[in-house]
């Protein structure tokens, strides 16, 4: 249980430290990463709460200075995909989207671009279920629902040429306080963390 | 290269800050007043297993006058210090008397204590479980303190599984407990085999004196949640003829994130309203 409750600053403290040991902000030299100003990284995702939501994103950084780093992330996400009809209980549609906007540091090594974010936006959720057994009355309930949406989120990209691949990790900190990092305990913190995967697009 | 080496120690501070105001948020813990709080093992006749019962006392605990009335907490090795801390401060808000806050410990597995039907080798126990209250905790909580014997003056909270048994106490056994806090019920189980318990006890339950809460996060949307919630509640105010019936959506939280602020809210309706 140590293990889980740990796991996440963990990982984001050894991978923020891996890249400052491996990347140096300020290379040069023949092998050193490209520096690209605008790039759009389309892809998809789970999360981490059984991988049962799936993501359909895209990222557009833009880095008007080489380590400062804006972006704008969108995502629709179809929650509860593969459970849409469970004990009698019907999901009619159940899905959010999410806008962030976020800025960072871009850290560069000889393969790859790691930028650090801090994100905000807004969350729109909406699902409905339904009573769908015929020993009971058909008994419908509907949410629908706008949240702030603040975390860190961490963007690798690795390939030097125009199209390469890349890879996001959202962690979101709202519903703020966390009340604990174990990774079984926080819905809506932890246990919603977005591993998003896709090939990037070099613009400029 | 100096810039660079500023530019990581910048770095890990901020990092590290960053962390430790993480660390810091998961580390607040409630404790209620140890010198309030009363412990003992009680043994349940039927398996021989052990629960751990925890009794949280009102400050101005007589035990020698007056009777009190009990809330009885499940899952009570998380629940209990938040509980007992809200009712001291909820019960001083409003100028009314505190309760005796018992807190269940574990001694089977909770999934099999708290569901009503065996579907799998660790659920279907909470017949068993109802009875050990009903004859062991019970008489021996009322023996032991100052607790109100009357119906009237018994209160069940639980979350999760724990508000499926609460759910469960309400149809089964109506007779031992005349208040429900019921937060995020598991009505789910078994093919919705709550809204059939509380279908074939209706009637000899319906025109009984109650109160019920009832409470769930706005952002429960594992697609089992919600309706099932929904059509309890919906029953409830349909048939009851003398019911004190609320429920809350907890906004942006979602099963667990919305436990504690779903048992304030709860403990606020029932001393509000008892």
């Amino acid at each position: 249980m140590n293990f889980q409750k740990y796991l996440v600053p963990a990982l984001f403290f050894f991978l923020s430290a891996h890249v400052i040991a491996q990347g140096d902000g300020s290379v040069t030299g023949k092998n050193r990463y490209p520096v690209r100003q605008l790039t759009i990284e389309p892809g998809i995702g789970i999360h981490t709460n059984f991988a049962t939501d799936l993501l359909i994103t895209n990222l557009v950084q833009w880095n008007p200075k080489k380590h400062l780093s804006l972006v704008s992330h969108s995502s629709y996400n179809i929650n509860n995909i593969a459970q849409r009809d469970f004990n009698g209980i019907k999901t009619n549609y159940n899905y959010s989207i999410n806008q962030k906007f976020g800025i960072g540091r871009t850290f560069y090594s000889k393969r790859s671009a790691n930028t650090f974010l801090f994100m905000a936006g807004v969350k729109y959720t909406s699902f409905k279920e339904t009573l769908n057994d015929p020993d009971n009355n058909k008994v419908s309930s509907a949410i629908n629902a706008f949240s702030p949406d603040y975390g860190l989120m961490y963007s690798l990209k690795k390939g030097v040429k125009k199209y390469f691949f890349s890879f996001r990790m959202y962690v979101p900190l709202y519903p703020w306080p966390a009340k604990d990092f174990n990774i079984l305990y926080v819905d809506g913190n932890m246990n919603n963390i977005a591993l998003e995967f896709g090939v990037g697009i070099k613009i400029k | 290269m100096k810039n660079n080496n500023g530019l990581i120690s910048r770095f890990y501070t901020i990092t590290s800050a960053l962390i430790l105001v993480c660390f810091l948020g998961s580390c607040k813990k409630e404790v209620f007043d140890t010198g309030l709080t009363k412990d003992f093992v009680l043994q349940s006749a039927a398996d021989g297993v052990s629960y751990d019962i925890k009794v949280g006392l009102p400050g101005n605990y007589n035990s020698s006058s007056g009777k009190y009335a009990t809330i009885y907490v499940l899952d009570g090795k998380e629940n209990f210090d938040l509980v007992a801390n809200k009712c001291k401060e909820i019960s001083d808000q409003h100028g009314v008397a505190n309760v005796l806050v018992v807190s269940i410990g574990y001694g089977n597995d909770r999934s099999e204590d708290y569901t009503p039907t065996k579907v799998s080798q660790v659920t279907g126990g909470a017949a068993q479980f109802l009875n050990f209250i009903k004859t062991q905790l019970i008489p021996e909580i009322e023996q032991r303190y100052r607790a109100d014997s009357s119906r009237e003056s018994r209160v069940i909270l639980g979350h999760s599984y724990g508000g499926l048994f609460g759910g469960y106490a309400f149809s089964v056994d109506n007779k031992l407990f005349g208040n429900y806090i019921l937060l995020s019920p598991s009505f789910w189980f078994d093919d919705l085999v709550s809204l059939q318990l509380e279908k074939d006890h209706r009637t000899d339950i319906k025109h009984r004196k109650q109160l019920v809460f009832m409470g769930i996060g706005e952002a429960e949307n594992s697609g089992r949640m919600q309706a099932p919630f929904e059509a309890f509640y919906q029953t409830l105010q349909d048939n009851y003829t003398n019911i004190k019936l609320a429920k809350n959506i907890a906004s942006n939280l979602d099963h667990l994130g919305s436990k504690d602020p779903n048992i304030v809210q709860g403990l606020n309706y029932y001393f509000k309203n008892r």
